[in-house]
């Protein structure tokens, strides 16, 4: 049905909108989780969120040059439970990969644009092995999600 | 029209394009229309990994706790293939050229090193095909390859 399409359609579009948005609470959630986390955590949080943001900017780049206005932050994010210590910003942190992992597939799923796909892949496999390192943390089993991504 | 098409792909090449680690796997591709269904051959791949796990942890207890994850994940993915390309094969009239699960038995050595480069090589083989796959099978090809590689990550 919708292959053959291979420009940057209104889904695939939608696609990259919704990672953004993804991209956007992820840094929103690091950001509440370093305030409760302690070493080796802390650090790894700054790392992963400084990576977030690098992706974030990629992402609302690419938008602008496509004609398309990025999605903006939201001032704030419900957490699916309160956060009030070390494991539970842990717990976050897993929260928070885990929407990137279902966004960055489903942007997959959105185009047949080769490059899109690439760099999508690039994506999902980079946040599957941080979402493995706080699953971790947290003690959730299998570290690594068999397959990431999958809502 | 092509043209702003082009132009598009060309600024989500320069964008967001993926790091050159990545980007080697772009190289070749292998969907021509006789082909048999690439799926089978990561099915068979996931199978030999499920098999080679195994055979890493009896022949070194101590690694079970790092290596049963990748065993169950890799059967849950073979699993997970075979039910797609069963699923292609009866909607397709290519039923025929797939049927032919063998389990390749591993000549690999039962170690961990080698257990990870073969787990590597298939994350490869799966991004490969998810470069090219059906909006309806990327999402599947794409997990097994995060996976895949994320195992090879964290075994090295």
């Amino acid at each position: 049905m919708t292959s053959g399409i291979s420009t940057i359609d209104g889904q695939t579009t939608q696609a990259l909108q919704t990672a953004l948005g993804a991209e956007h609470a992820a840094v929103w959630c690091y950001t509440l989780a370093v305030a409760f986390l302690v070493e080796p955590q802390l650090s790894q949080a700054r790392r992963d969120a400084d990576v977030h943001r690098e992706l974030r900017g990629r992402i609302e780049q690419t938008l602008s040059e496509i004609g398309q206005r990025p999605v903006s932050a939201q001032p704030a994010y419900a957490t699916p439970r309160p956060v009030t210590d070390a494991a539970s910003a842990a717990a976050l942190a897993v929260v928070a990969e885990t929407d990137c992992l279902t966004a960055w597939r489903a942007v997959l799923e959105q185009t047949t644009d080769k490059s899109l796909r690439q760099a999508g892949l690039q994506a999902l496999t980079d946040a599957t092995l941080r979402c493995a390192g706080w699953r971790t943390v947290v003690g959730v089993t299998p570290a690594i999600p068999p397959f990431p991504g999958r809502p | 029209m092509t043209g702003l098409a082009m132009t598009r792909r060309r600024l989500l090449t320069a964008l967001l394009l993926a790091p050159p680690a990545l980007a080697a796997c772009s190289s070749p591709r292998s969907a021509q229309a006789e082909a048999p269904d690439p799926l089978v051959a990561l099915a068979t791949a996931a199978r030999a990994d499920a098999a080679h796990a195994a055979a890493v942890i009896a022949a070194t207890p101590n690694l079970a706790g790092r290596v049963a994850p990748l065993r169950d994940a890799r059967t849950a993915h073979a699993a997970a293939l075979e039910a797609e390309v069963a699923q292609q094969a009866s909607t397709t009239a290519r039923a025929t050229a797939q049927a032919e699960p063998a389990a390749v038995p591993s000549t690999a050595p039962a170690t961990l090193a080698a257990l990870r480069a073969a787990v590597a090589a298939a994350g490869d083989a799966a991004g490969k095909v998810a470069m090219t796959a059906d909006a309806r099978r990327v999402g599947l090809v794409a997990s097994v390859a995060a996976c895949c590689s994320a195992y090879a990550g964290a075994l090295g």
